[in-house]
């Protein structure tokens, strides 16, 4: 029978993504109902730094496979190794970081296995089905963040597998187990993969369009004037940002129309927004989507901006700004 | 070179609520469009066309609504389309809707490269297109913010990915599926005369009488995973407080940022 609580070991140059410690926090409570074991599955080049790592995050078995050369990226071909140990491991869930790489490579275990996936987690709880067995349900967000729904993998499907969301569960506290069981699977054979990685280098900040910027600045009324406009300009720099603004200061010829955002700009979907001296009003909030993380600055706390930002700060734009800079 | 675009029919807003006694999803408007990054993998492929002299059809599946965007598809720049809508495929998680839009992708032909957008703004899983790729046996490089085509080399498809801060180039045979990132590059408009134009275009529909999968194959009961419950969360996103002078706030953001900025 399927048993077993399965995290994935998301790696990056020997060292382990902090999710694998949100990962264990997840598993943990889970196992104090199911009472299951908590496994892993590390696929590396160089396995031994990363056991090391994983046996202080509170796990008691580590499944892994050497390959013969890094494979990052490499999904065709990882895919059919994972699916060959999790046939072979059985567990009863996998639990997989909700990042490029899990979504990338469970994507295709998933269809391998046909066991379905569930996408980016932000709560997980155990249930029991009418025959005692354990069900995990699965929260995640909809629409935007407006729904969750619960997803449950249908009875005598296994693994129940998902990828979490990383930053949800807190990294699980160290524990030193050293006890781990380390099982290697290396009889499974590495099939060709035409993917290649044929350089690396470091990623160029855009802020040159709003459109495709990953972290975008947003003024608002509250920095009309020009002097406060040039410490908006310099602190979306100091962070790397693209500066957008919202119709009062397209209208005044403060920035330019391509900057616009809102309901008759542009709609953007930067993972960071920094908004400042914006009252919120749905003509600037329709405009910022699915951001990741959003901190709004404005004197008046009862502004609406503060109902959709996840971080608030009450205060002047300006000092906020100066401040900011005199880091 | 002959290409296949894979769009999604979604929700002009995410404006949906859930009835407390059903928990039915309410939407306050049920008006549709192109998935935004959807545009995007549009775009590299209208590019990749222009490039090589090819062809781009464009698919999808959903409700016979679903037709209107790929009109709006054909009227920036792609050739045909081909709309897969059938009841018995309503309802599947990515795993079904996966398996049904390779079956239609085959049934339509051979092609050397397969686009889709990288994440659905309802949705947003990001899993479609990996999981299409899965079905076909053939190679996929997800989330990509650019793409290029040499045609000397043997691998002809050259991609960038951004991962821990740093930007991969990858590079893969044909053919091959990719999914673009939104801002990846900006799509073209459609004008008047090609929205009149793609109008009257032919438009091929399958349904399971051309795909022929057994009932409980498809849809929600082909489906390995259901949705039990749908709810609000608890209190709709309000923000969490920061206190103190402006530099201890800065502080504090600055390290929220840094935070973010370091996840993939």
């Amino acid at each position: 029978m399927a048993s077993g609580i399965c995290l994935f070991a998301e790696h990056y140059n020997n060292i382990l993504d902090p999710s694998v410690a949100e990962l264990s926090s997840a598993a943990h409570e889970i196992k104090e109902i199911t009472g299951e074991k908590i496994q892993v599955i590390l696929l590396a080049a160089e396995s031994q730094p990363l056991i090391e790592q994983l046996k202080r995050l509170g796990i008691d078995e580590v499944y892994v496979y050497n390959t013969e050369k890094d494979s990052l990226f490499q999904d065709d071909a990882n895919s059919q190794v994972i699916a060959e140990m999790l046939k072979s491991i059985t567990p009863s869930g996998v639990l997989i970081p909700a990042t490029v790489i899990g979504r990338s490579l469970f994507s295709r275990v998933a269809a391998k296995l046909e066991c379905g996936l569930t996408a980016d987690c932000t709560e997980l709880k155990v249930g029991k089905r009418e025959d005692g067995s354990y069900v995990i349900r699965q929260n995640k967000p909809s629409y935007g963040e407006n729904v969750f729904v619960t997803i449950v993998t249908k009875e005598g499907r296994y693994p129940q597998m998902m990828t979490i969301r990383p930053g949800v569960y807190k990294p699980i506290a160290i524990e030193d187990n050293s006890d781990v069981k380390v099982i290697h699977m290396d009889d499974i054979s590495f099939p060709p993969s035409r993917i290649g990685v044929t350089a690396v280098k470091p990623a160029a900040v855009r802020a040159d369009s709003i459109l495709s910027a990953e972290t975008v600045v947003v003024g608002g009324r509250g920095v009309e004037d020009e002097e406060s406009l040039k410490l908006l300009k310099a602190f979306a720099k100091e962070i790397g940002a693209a500066i957008g603004g919202t119709r009062p200061l397209a209208d005044v010829g403060l920035i330019a129309f391509e900057h616009q955002i809102g309901q008759t700009g542009f709609t953007i979907r930067p993972r960071i927004c920094i908004s400042i001296g914006v009252s919120g009003a749905i003509q600037h909030t329709e405009g910022i989507k699915d951001t990741k993380l959003c901190i709004a600055i404005n004197t008046d706390e009862t502004s609406p901006v503060f109902n959709i930002a996840d971080y608030g700060y009450v205060g002047d734009a300006r000092e906020f700004i100066e401040g900011y800079l005199s880091l | 070179m002959k290409i296949a675009a894979l769009i999604k029919h979604v929700p002009v807003s995410n404006d949906v609520s859930v009835d407390p006694d059903t928990h039915a999803l309410i939407r306050a408007n049920s008006e549709g469009m192109i998935n935004p990054a959807d545009l995007n993998a549009i775009e590299a492929a209208l590019i990749l066309k222009e490039q090589t002299g090819g062809q781009v059809t464009v698919f999808t599946m959903g409700p016979p609504d679903a037709e209107k965007s790929l009109r709006n598809a054909i009227a920036m720049g792609c050739d045909d389309s081909c709309l897969i809508t059938d009841r018995c495929f309503a309802g599947g998680d990515t795993i079904a809707t996966a398996k049904v839009l390779a079956a239609g992708i085959k049934h339509y032909g051979e092609f050397d490269l397969i686009l889709g957008g990288a994440l659905s703004s309802d949705g947003a899983t990001g899993q479609v297109g990996a999981m299409v790729s899965e079905y076909l046996q053939i190679p996929h490089i997800s989330e990509i913010h650019q793409v290029d085509y040499e045609e000397e080399a043997v691998d002809k498809l050259k991609a960038i990915k951004k991962y821990q801060g740093n930007q991969f180039c990858l590079q893969t045979s044909l053919p091959a599926l990719l999914t673009v990132c939104f801002g990846a590059n900006i799509p073209r408009l459609a004008t008047l005369r090609t929205k009149r134009a793609a109008k009257s275009k032919p438009l091929a529909v399958y349904t399971n009488e051309d795909l022929k999968f057994p009932p409980h194959e498809t849809g929600l009961a082909g489906s390995p995973t259901e949705v039990i419950d749908s709810f609000e969360p608890e209190s709709k996103k309000k923000a969490k407080f920061i206190s103190g002078t402006p530099e201890e706030a800065a502080r504090e953001i600055k390290a929220l940022i840094q935070k973010e900025e370091g996840r993939d």
